[in-house]
């Protein structure tokens, strides 16, 4: 009885006192509440309405890329697609940490009316290899700049090198400072010799767009007709040239396995994320990986205990099977649409091999250095074999290696990785072709 | 009556004709304007210099494309050294090492720019390739009476001062490079040595660009001295040695009876062995019955502004 009443008691404060704590919590928040929508204000909600394109440039260091990105910017944000960067605020090329790997890059944002950009600049070679094996900021096109003064300069050649080495297809002509030009006659010769050049490097040099203006103008709003109308051409002319990277979802699907799991009633369940694709109830799937390969059907999906009927790439999803074992798949195969990937066991990658600072070794290697390799949700240890003009391998350098798997794992091109040899990560990499495997590579030993 | 008429016709002849003239000189003015055209095409493609120069030069010289192309040459001295100026301080701390071994000398070079396109550019080769050559000559002129061992490290400064086989100096030469390439760029160091006829001389160079034949160039570059070594394997056992260096970046010789003192070892002696883990460099040696006299190891951009 006694216990009864204390407990009302209790109960009787507890209500009384209730109001008081919601208020003073209140009031606690109230401050800081008001103070957050500053905040709230600064970091916009980014809208997916429009298709993303990522694109960059290139060019000689006087010829005004990063005029031009300002210019851009600034035209746009005149009509309202883009925030104005001045050309401090782009030249200072902070350096990134993407991967643990440090990139001198600058990256840039805009929306035209039809599409939303992503910009990026670097200063050197060795970044844009850095950039297209960590897959940053991966270039759909890019825009080529050329001083109408100078016309091309001896390293353009460099320039358009690197470009077709980091696979980048299309290619627009911006020449910049046409208003310091006095004969226009004289554009037209710069026009026509950077179309023999790309021409020379295997690009459509006759069709290729060019452009002329002056970043410049653009900027102090003088001479429209050079500045900010040619600088909306030029955004017209990447929207029309470069066209859309086929999506993730367009892809047959692909889901990389975390784990497998038997669930008493119902079957094996495995777990992952969606890398590409899309999966529906019903779909024909199949094992790959880890010397196995199974055929089966999806006859379920669910994401958060929730079933679903389909599940898009970047789903963090589990897959209910028919007819296997929790035994029979593990961890790192994958889960495909029958026949559209395969496993392999040698492959030919470009690699960036982190630098001491960046917490890689420090020393170099050499021909038959035996690292891990990390993809997907894989691991497999494997064999470095450098190519033939290379000796060794020094930190900080990037290079096309060999790699040769001690069992097949899936591996196609394009496909990214990372190497660690004990604790340590050494570098990463991008699978730029695939090698038969010969009978000679069955010789390795694997210790 | 007849006057009148003679008249008229004389002066309706006249007009045709003078009209006639008018087209005809604008129809030679056209021509004159795509023949120059042409020729501006065909300078700028031969010499390499902006197209504003190369017109620039035309209309200066008439068309005359011999006097046009010495006065850009002439004018693109002036305009390097323009530039030079006006590029000075600028961060550059990419580029290439250069290094040639000739007749028991050896000479390495440190040439920088600001980005590494001008490093992969032939015209930037060709100018580590010239420093190169310069030095070594400037070195066999100045100890051609020694006789021994001789070691000689030249600042930038001093390597700008030797001049070339044609009378210019290096800092010209560099200056027109810069005109050239529009990119700020030095030579930061050099390095040049002479051994005696039973010493060796060997190279490593890493991280090379291809297509350089007589002038080894990369990002690091070894140059080692050493005695002995089985007849016919020096080349080799150089080769090796200078990998190591690059490879494992010592900073003294240390002694032969030294005691490895684990990974952060900087002695070359005591060091594991980058081509064999099993043993020591000083191991290595003694199995090749090889000694290890001396060593000078460069690596791309490792002085920066600051540290001097």
């Amino acid at each position: 009885m006694a216990a009864l009443v204390g407990l009302r008691a209790c109960f009787s404060a507890l209500q009384l006192s209730s109001p008081g704590l919601l208020h003073s919590s209140f009031k606690l928040c109230a401050v800081p509440l008001s103070r957050r929508t500053f905040a709230a204000e600064a970091k916009k909600v980014y809208s997916r309405d429009k298709p993303h394109v990522n694109i960059g440039t290139i060019g000689h260091v006087d010829h005004g890329k990063t005029t031009l990105t300002a210019a851009i910017t600034k035209v746009l944000a005149e009509a309202g697609g883009a925030n104005y960067k001045k050309y401090e605020d782009i030249d200072n090329a902070p350096e990134e940490k993407a991967r643990g790997i440090t990139i001198n890059a600058s990256h840039v944002e805009y929306t035209t009316a039809n599409r939303h950009y992503a910009h990026t600049d670097c200063p050197g070679h060795a970044d844009y290899v850095k950039n297209m094996i960590t897959g940053t900021a991966q270039m759909d096109g890019c825009i080529l700049v050329v001083a109408g003064t100078d016309g091309q300069m001896p390293q353009t050649r460099e320039h358009l090198l690197l470009a077709r080495q980091i696979g980048v297809e299309h290619v627009v002509v911006f020449i910049n400072k046409a208003d310091a030009v006095e004969d226009k006659e004289m554009l037209e010769l710069v026009e026509i010799e950077i179309r023999e050049l790309l021409t020379e490097f295997g690009y459509d040099g006759e069709n290729t767009p060019v452009v002329i203006g002056s970043a410049l103008c653009a900027l102090e709003n003088k001479e429209p007709e050079l500045g900010v109308n040619a600088v909306m051409k030029l955004l017209e002319v990447v929207d029309n040239y470069v066209p859309l990277p086929k999506r993730e979802l367009e892809k047959p699907f692909l889901l990389p396995i975390e784990g497998s799991y038997s669930i008493p009633g119902r079957g094996t369940v495995v777990s992952g994320t969606l890398e590409r694709g899309i999966i529906k109830k019903g779909d024909d799937a199949e094992f790959v990986g880890h010397n196995r390969n199974i055929k089966s059907v999806v006859t379920g999906i669910e994401m958060f205990h929730k079933s679903l009927d389909r599940a898009e790439a970047g789903d963090n999803l589990g897959a209910l099977i028919r007819g296997i074992k929790r035994e029979d798949v593990r961890r790192g195969m994958v889960m495909c649409k029958p026949g559209s990937i395969q496993p392999h066991r040698k492959v030919k990658a470009q690699v960036y091999i982190l630098s001491k600072e960046e917490g890689g070794r420090h020393k170099p290697f050499v021909t038959n250095f035996m690292p891990v390799m990390f993809s997907l949700t894989w691991d497999m240890s494997c064999r470095v074999t450098l190519p033939p003009e290379k000796d060794m391998v020094m930190p900080g350098e990037d290079t096309p290696l060999m790699l040769t798997l001690r069992q097949p794992m899936i591996l196609e091109k394009g496909q990214r990785f990372t190497l660690r040899d004990g604790n340590k990560t050494i570098g990463t990499g991008l699978v730029t072709d695939i090698l038969p495997f010969s009978d000679e590579d069955a010789q390795i030993r694997w210790g | 009556m007849s006057l009148t008429f003679l008249f008229r016709t004389i002066t309706r002849d006249v007009a045709k004709v003078s009209f006639c003239q008018h087209v005809q000189s604008l129809h030679t003015g056209c021509h004159l304007l795509a023949a120059e055209k042409a020729l501006l095409m065909t300078l700028r493609k031969s010499t390499g210099y902006t197209f504003t120069n190369c017109k620039k030069a035309l209309e200066k010289f008439d068309n005359d494309m011999k006097q046009a192309e010495a006065w850009l040459h002439e004018q693109a001295q002036k305009e390097g050294w323009n530039k030079a100026n006006k590029l000075e301080g600028r961060k550059a701390k990419e580029g290439l090492i250069g290094l040639y071994i000739g007749d028991k000398a050896a000479v390495m070079v440190e040439v920088n720019c600001e980005t590494d396109f001008v490093a992969r550019n032939e015209k930037f080769q060709q100018l580590v390739k010239d420093v190169t050559f310069t030095t070594l000559a400037h070195h066999q002129n100045k100890n051609r009476s020694k006789a021994g061992y001789v070691k000689s490290i030249l600042s930038g400064d001093e390597v700008c001062k030797l001049s070339t086989d044609d009378g210019a100096s290096l800092a010209d030469c560099v200056a027109l490079t810069i005109g050239r390439l529009g990119e700020n760029m030095s030579v930061k160091r050099a390095v040049t040595l002479s051994v005696p006829a039973e010493w060796n001389v060997s190279s490593y160079v890493h991280g090379g660009v291809s297509g350089q034949t007589d002038v080894a160039m990369g990002r690091y570059g070894a140059l080692v001295v050493f005695q002995g070594g089985k007849d016919g394997e020096q080349h080799t056992l150089g080769r090796k040695l200078g990998q190591h260096i690059v490879g494992e970046a010592p900073l003294t010789l240390g002694n032969m009876d030294d005691l490895p003192c684990g990974e952060s070892e900087t002695r070359l002696l005591p060091q594991t062995f980058l081509g064999d883990p099993s043993r020591t460099v000083a191991e290595f040696l003694r199995g090749q019955q090889a000694r290890v006299l001396d060593f000078v190891r460069f690596q791309r951009g490792e002085i920066t502004e600051d540290a001097k």
